[in-house]
C-alpha cells in the first residue's frame, strides 16, 4: 500500500503537469518576493553564469539578450552582451537589453531598481546539491520549458549515477583536503561542493561540524594527514610549515584543479555531471582506463 | 576627547624596589603566553609530547607524530606572534610620542592601506604566493615615501601636515584596493583575509624574513627614545635643547614604518595593537621612552600570542578579529577609566 502511494506521488511529480506553463504566473522567488511573470519571457538577462548554462541547456540560447561578465558557456554566449556583473551590474545596460526577464542570485540589488523600472525580476539560486536540481525545474516552468527541464534533470541524474557507480565500487577512498583558497578554506560535506567530492569517490577530512566553507588551521590538516590535496599544487603545499612530510605530499598527490574544471566545479548548473566526471576521474584515474 | 597627559620624566627609579618584579611579572608574562600558545590548539598535544617536540627540534632529532605540529606550525606561529605584537607596539608607542598624540597608530601613514594594496594587486593579478608579502612590503614602504613627500614643507615634517597627508594616502590606495577587489571577485576572500590579519601560515622562513625588519626599526626607536621623551617637552624646548627635531621626527617615523611594514606585509593588517598597547604601558610603567617601548614591546607581543591562540580555537578563526573584537571596547573603557 505505501509503496504504491509512493509510487503515485513520484509518478504524479513527475509526469506531473509537464505541460505548457499557464500565464501568468505567480511564484515567491529565492529572495522571498512574490513575482508575477506576465507572458512567456522573449527577451532574458541572465546575471549568474550557471543560470545562463541552464537557459542555454534548455534550448533558450537565442533568447538572452543579456548575460554577466562572468558567463562564458557555452561559447555562443560570447556573442551577447555583457550586462556587468552580479555585484557591478551596469543597470542602464540591462534596461536598454529591453528583457521581460533578468534572472538573478539573492547576492544581488538589481531587484529594487529594476522592478522599480517595471522589468520583472526572478531570484534563483541554486546552493546546495539538491537545489541544483529543484531550480532548474523552476525556471523551466518561469521560462516556459517545463518538458525540457525534466528531461534535462533526468540526464543529469543519470549521468552522476554513471560516475558513482564506479566510484562506490573502488576499492579504497582516499582521505582528501579539497582548497578552495589558501588562506585556507575548505569545503564541508553538506556544500555543493563537498557533496561532489564525495560522490566522487573521496573521504573529506572536514567533518560537518566544521560548517560548508570553514576556514581551517593548518594544525588540523597536518594531523589528518590526508593521502590526496585537491586545488593546490604540489609546489605550494610543500612549501606550508610541516606539510612537506603529509601523505598527499610525499606521494605525489597534490593535485591543482585545471582552470576549466574549478569554473566547473563552483557551477551548480547542467555541467554538474561533467564536472563530477573529471573530479572522479583526477581522484581514481585507475576506474577511467 | 582627553588630551594626552603631560609625560612625566622618567623617574629616576628607585633602582631596585620596582624594576625586579616587573621585569619578572614581564618575563612570566611572555613565558605564559609561549607556553599556552605552544601547547594549545586546534589539535591536542599532551604536554610531554610537546616538551619532548621542542627538544628533537632544538636538537635536531626526527620529529615524530605531533612534533611537526609543535615545532613547525605552533612555534614559529607563536614566534611569529611575538615579533609582530612587538613591531606593532613599539611603533605605536613611538608614533604617539612623535605626534604627542594619543590616538596615533602604526598605520597612521599610510602602512596599512599600502601593504593592502600590495597584497591585493599579487592577489588579483594570480602572483605566486610568495610574491604577495613582498608587494605588501614595496607598496607600504612606498606608501610612506609618498605621505612623507606630501607633507613635506622645505626641509620641515610638520605633523599635523604628515597626519592629514597619511590619512588622504591611507583613503587613496585604500579605493584603489576597493576597486581591484570589485574586479576579480573570485578572489576577493584571500584579500579579505588579509586585511584582518592572520599568523595561519608562518613557518620559521617568514620568521627569519620578518625579524630583520623588526630588530632594525625597533633597535632604531629604543636608541631614539631619549630624544623622544625630550620631544615630550615641545619642539621649541627640543630644539633648545640640541635635539634635531625634525631629523628625529623623519627617523623615528621610518624606523617604526620599516618595523611595521616587515611585520604586517607577512600577516596582513592586524588593529588595535600598536593603539592600545602603548596605553597600557604607560598605565602600569610610566612615560619614560625607553621603558615604554620595551614594555610596549613585550606586553604586544605576549598579548598577540594570546589573541592568536583565542582566534584559532574559537569560531573568530583570525587574529585580526580578536585583536578588533577586544580592543575597541577596551579602549574604550580605558579612554572613560583616565581622568584628567
Amino acid at each position: 500500500m505505501k509503496i504504491l502511494t509512493l509510487t503515485t506521488i513520484l509518478s504524479v511529480t513527475l509526469a506531473g503537469t509537464a505541460a505548457a506553463t499557464a500565464y501568468p504566473l505567480t511564484l515567491t522567488d529565492d529572495l522571498a518576493r512574490k513575482v508575477t511573470v506576465k507572458a512567456e519571457p522573449m527577451r532574458i538577462v541572465s546575471m549568474v553564469p550557471s543560470t545562463s548554462e541552464t537557459v542555454c541547456a534548455l534550448g533558450l540560447c537565442d533568447r538572452l539578450v543579456g548575460v554577466d561578465q562572468y558567463s562564458d558557456y557555452p561559447a555562443q554566449l560570447a556573442k551577447v552582451t555583457k550586462v556587468g556583473d552580479l555585484y557591478t551590474p551596469n543597470i542602464e545596460a540591462i534596461v536598454a537589453a529591453r528583457p521581460d526577464l533578468v534572472l538573478v542570485s539573492k547576492y544581488s540589488k538589481l531587484d529594487g531598481p529594476l522592478t522599480q523600472a517595471g522589468i520583472t525580476v526572478v531570484a534563483v539560486n541554486p546552493e546546495t546539491y539538491d537545489e541544483v536540481f529543484s531550480k532548474i525545474l523552476i525556471l523551466g516552468k518561469v521560462v516556459n520549458r517545463e518538458v525540457a527541464a525534466k528531461a534535462l534533470v533526468t540526464t543529469m541524474a543519470r549521468d552522476i549515477a554513471k560516475t558513482e557507480v564506479l566510484t562506490r565500487a573502488a576499492p579504497t577512498k582516499p582521505t582528501a583536503y579539497f582548497e578552495i583558497d589558501p588562506t585556507p578554506y575548505s569545503i564541508g560535506p553538506k556544500s555543493f561542493m563537498g557533496v561532489l567530492l564525495t560522490k566522487a569517490g573521496a573521504q573529506n577530512i572536514i567533518p560537518e561540524s566544521m560548517g560548508d566553507f570553514p576556514k581551517v588551521d593548518p594544525e588540523f590538516i597536518v594531523k589528518a594527514n590526508p593521502q590526496l590535496m585537491l586545488g593546490l599544487d604540489a609546489k605550494t603545499a610543500a612549501a606550508r610549515p610541516g606539510w612537506a612530510t603529509l601523505n598527499a605530499v610525499k606521494s605525489g598527490r597534490v593535485i591543482a584543479l585545471p582552470a576549466d574544471l574549478s569554473s566547473n566545479l563552483s557551477r551548480p548548473g547542467p555541467r554538474l555531471p561533467a564536472a563530477l566526471r573529471a573530479l572522479a576521474k583526477l581522484i581514481h584515474p585507475e576506474l577511467f582506463r | 576627547m582627553s588630551t594626552p597627559s603631560p609625560a612625566r620624566p622618567a623617574r629616576p627609579a628607585r633602582r631596585w624596589a620596582g624594576r625586579v618584579p616587573r621585569a619578572l611579572g614581564l618575563a612570566l608574562l611572555v613565558a605564559v603566553a609561549v607556553v599556552l600558545g605552544t601547547g594549545l590548539g586546534r589539535v591536542t598535544v599532551p604536554p610531554g609530547d610537546v616538551l619532548g617536540a621542542l627538544w628533537r627540534g632544538v636538537t635536531g632529532h626526527e620529529l615524530v607524530g605531533s612534533d611537526v605540529i609543535v615545532w613547525q606550525i605552533r612555534l614559529p606561529r607563536v614566534v611569529m606572534g611575538l615579533l609582530v605584537g612587538a613591531a606593532l607596539s613599539m611603533s605605536g608607542g613611538a608614533f604617539q610620542g612623535v605626534f604627542r598624540n594619543p590616538l596615533a597608530d602604526p598605520y597612521l601613514l599610510g602602512v596599512a592601506s599600502g601593504s593592502a594594496l600590495g597584497a591585493t594587486v599579487a592577489v588579483v593579478l594570480n602572483w605566486p604566493r610568495a610574491v604577495i608579502p613582498v608587494a605588501a612590503l614595496v607598496c607600504a614602504l612606498g606608501a610612506v615615501a609618498l605621505t612623507l613627500v606630501l607633507a613635506r614643507e622645505g626641509r620641515r615634517f610638520p605633523p599635523t601636515r604628515l597626519i592629514l597627508s597619511g590619512v588622504v594616502i591611507g583613503s587613496v590606495l585604500s579605493a584603489l584596493s576597493t576597486a581591484l577587489i570589485l574586479r576579480g571577485q573570485d578572489r576577493a576572500r584571500l584579500v579579505l583575509s588579509y586585511t584582518l590579519g592572520d599568523l595561519g601560515f608562518s613557518g620559521w622562513h617568514d620568521v627569519a624574513t620578518v625579524l630583520p625588519y623588526v630588530a632594525v626599526g625597533g633597535g632604531l626607536l629604543l636608541l631614539l627614545s631619549r630624544a623622544l621623551d625630550t620631544l615630550q617637552l615641545g619642539d621649541l624646548t627640543a630644539r633648545s635643547l640640541g635635539v634635531p627635531v625634525e631629523r628625529l621626527r623623519l627617523l623615528v617615523v621610518v624606523s617604526a614604518s620599516v618595523a611595521t611594514a616587515g611585520a604586517v606585509a607577512y600577516v596582513g593588517i592586524i588593529g588595535f595593537v600598536g593603539l592600545i598597547v602603548p596605553h597600557i604601558a604607560r598605565l602600569a610603567f610610566g612615560a619614560g621612552h625607553r621603558t615604554l617601548l620595551l614594555t610596549s614591546a613585550v606586553l604586544g607581543g605576549a598579548g598577540l600570542v594570546l589573541a592568536d591562540l583565542l582566534a584559532r580555537t574559537t569560531v573568530l578563526s583570525q587574529v585580526g578579529i580578536v585583536t578588533t573584537l577586544l580592543g575597541g571596547p577596551f579602549f574604550l573603557w580605558l579612554l572613560r577609566s583616565q581622568r584628567d
